[in-house]
């Protein structure tokens, strides 16, 4: 039997709320294979971004264990398991200077300092396929609206072709149109890798599979094929 | 130097004319109802009361010239820094105080016996009548800018969470993350000592060299204490900034390298506190 691409168990961590402690997340457990497309569910403040940044090993005080592919997360260490396991914040944030400067980003961390990034090519068809056909690679980022904003993040993950994505109301921000468009990426994307989706939208046909994030724990809600 | 020269001394007559102007802005504060009375009389007394303790422990410490004696002040000084810079800080990570205080006493050291062993070359080396003002200078100005640095680079972390978050979510560095807020609050930290090197003996003669003058040296001579010391200070104000940001920008990050954002500062105390 081969691993789970992701594996998480037992995953827990507590915030103080004001009736007291809450434990957001009271012995998780998840698994992700390759080529899923999962959407997690639930109310607000259920814990499901909690679960995504404890996925990405970005919350300092979760406990449980992570594997991917087989491997405990310590033996991968934090900084290569977020360039395998990434996650796009719910909130865009992009960098000062241009779309380009943005997308090769990653590039210029030392975590991928033998890694040759995209070039402009690469760069532009990635921006089209989420329909910012409009937007050129020198534009200041600054100048972005809202919804091309969040899609130059999604594709500046994107393109790290990490082995999950992790996407916190992906679509959140867009009008119809885009949200297709990222949802299409979001399908190409899975044939290689695997994502775990936030959503409040009504479902877009994209998830092989939700779960419900009840009192701390993940529930089943069934496959949606 | 023959300082005894051309000195004017200062008798209480005119000590007592110079609060009689205080006076005249405390009734422009009653009558403009500005509410700074009280502040400005407290204020006017404790500059009696601390400059003439100041002069008068200044004058025991002369008279008793042992180098622990100056060596345990300047440690008292530097403390008292360390202190006012983690006042001045107060959205900065907890243990400061000990960064600060080996940041400021590492340039505040080496800076002031380098001034008074190496360039004024006094004898004994620890001559309080040098040492210690010349310390005093250099601790000041050091601390105002490793307070400013600080306290810039915590404002400016914060101000960033969301880029910080999505940075290290690339895998990025605490250092590679960090990197932009230092150099923003190392700069703020370092253009009021470039200013006022920039604009020294034209906008402004600078305290010490007025001093000086003021005591009969001659001007020549003290231009060039002035600029010594002006030189040393700012580099001392460099020195401490850059090492107070190195030694604790990343305290606002996990050991996973994860930047500690305000809403889950007080969960992770709590939880570290439970541990």
């Amino acid at each position: 039997m081969t691993a789970p691409l992701l594996e998480a168990r037992g995953l827990r961590v507590t915030r103080i709320g004001d009736a007291g402690p809450l434990k957001v997340l009271d012995g998780a457990d998840f698994t992700l294979e390759r080529g899923e497309v999962v959407d997690v569910l639930g109310p607000s403040g259920s814990g499901k971004t909690t679960l995504l940044r404890a996925l990405a090993w970005m919350l300092p005080d979760a406990e449980g264990e992570l594997w991917l592919d087989g491997s405990a997360a310590a033996e991968i260490g934090a900084r290569v398991w977020r360039t395998r396991v990434a996650l796009a914040p719910q909130r865009t944030a992009l960098f000062p200077g241009t779309v380009a400067d943005n997308l090769l980003a990653p590039w210029r961390l030392k975590v991928r300092h033998d890694a040759a990034g995209p070039d402009s090519g690469a760069l532009r068809r990635a921006l089209d396929s989420v329909g910012l056909d409009d937007v050129a690679l020198d534009r200041d980022a600054a100048k972005l609206s809202v919804g091309q904003a969040a899609r130059v993040a999604l594709v500046r993950v994107g393109l790290t072709r990490p082995d999950v994505l992790l996407l916190d109301e992906p679509d959140a921000s867009l009008d119809g149109d885009s949200a297709a468009q990222v949802a299409s990426a979001v399908a190409r994307f899975a044939e290689t890798g695997a994502v775990v989706r936030v959503r409040h939208q009504r479902p877009d046909g994209t998830a092989t599979r939700r779960e419900r994030l009840v009192a701390g724990r993940i529930h089943g809600v069934g496959d949606c094929e | 130097m023959s300082e005894a020269a051309g000195v004017v001394t200062i008798e209480w007559p005119q000590l007592l004319l110079a609060a009689g102007f205080m006076v005249v802005v405390g009734v422009i504060s009653l009558r403009l109802a500005l509410g700074l009375e009280r502040d400005l009389a407290l204020a006017t007394a404790r500059t009696y009361v601390q400059l003439f303790v100041l002069g008068l422990v200044l004058r025991w410490m002369f008279g008793i010239d042992s180098p622990w004696l100056v060596l345990a002040i300047l440690v008292l000084m530097v403390a008292a820094a360390a202190r006012t810079i983690v006042r001045r800080a107060p959205d900065a990570p907890k243990g400061m105080l000990g960064s600060s205080f080996v940041s400021m006493a590492l340039t505040g050291f080496i800076v002031t016996f380098a001034v008074t062993g190496l360039v004024v070359q006094v004898e004994p080396w620890y001559r309080a009548q040098y040492v210690v003002p010349i310390a005093g200078m250099v601790l000041g100005n050091s601390m105002n800018g490793i307070a400013l640095a600080l306290e810039r680079t915590f404002a400016d972390l914060d101000a960033r969470a969301d880029e910080l978050l999505a940075l290290v979510a690339l895998g990025a560095s605490p250092w590679e993350a960090a990197a932009p807020s230092v150099r923003t609050a190392l700069t703020a930290a370092l253009i009021p000592t470039i200013n006022s090197m920039a604009a020294a003996g034209v906008v402004f003669i600078p305290g010490m060299m007025t001093g000086q003058i003021l005591a009969g040296a001659d001007p020549m001579k003290a231009s060039a204490y002035q600029i010594v010391v002006m030189l040393m200070v700012s580099a001392a104000t460099a020195l401490g900034s850059v090492l107070a940001v190195l030694l604790t920008y990343h305290r606002r990050f996990s050991a996973s390298g994860v930047f500690i954002e305000r809403g889950l500062r007080d969960d992770i105390a709590t939880a570290r506190a439970e541990e």
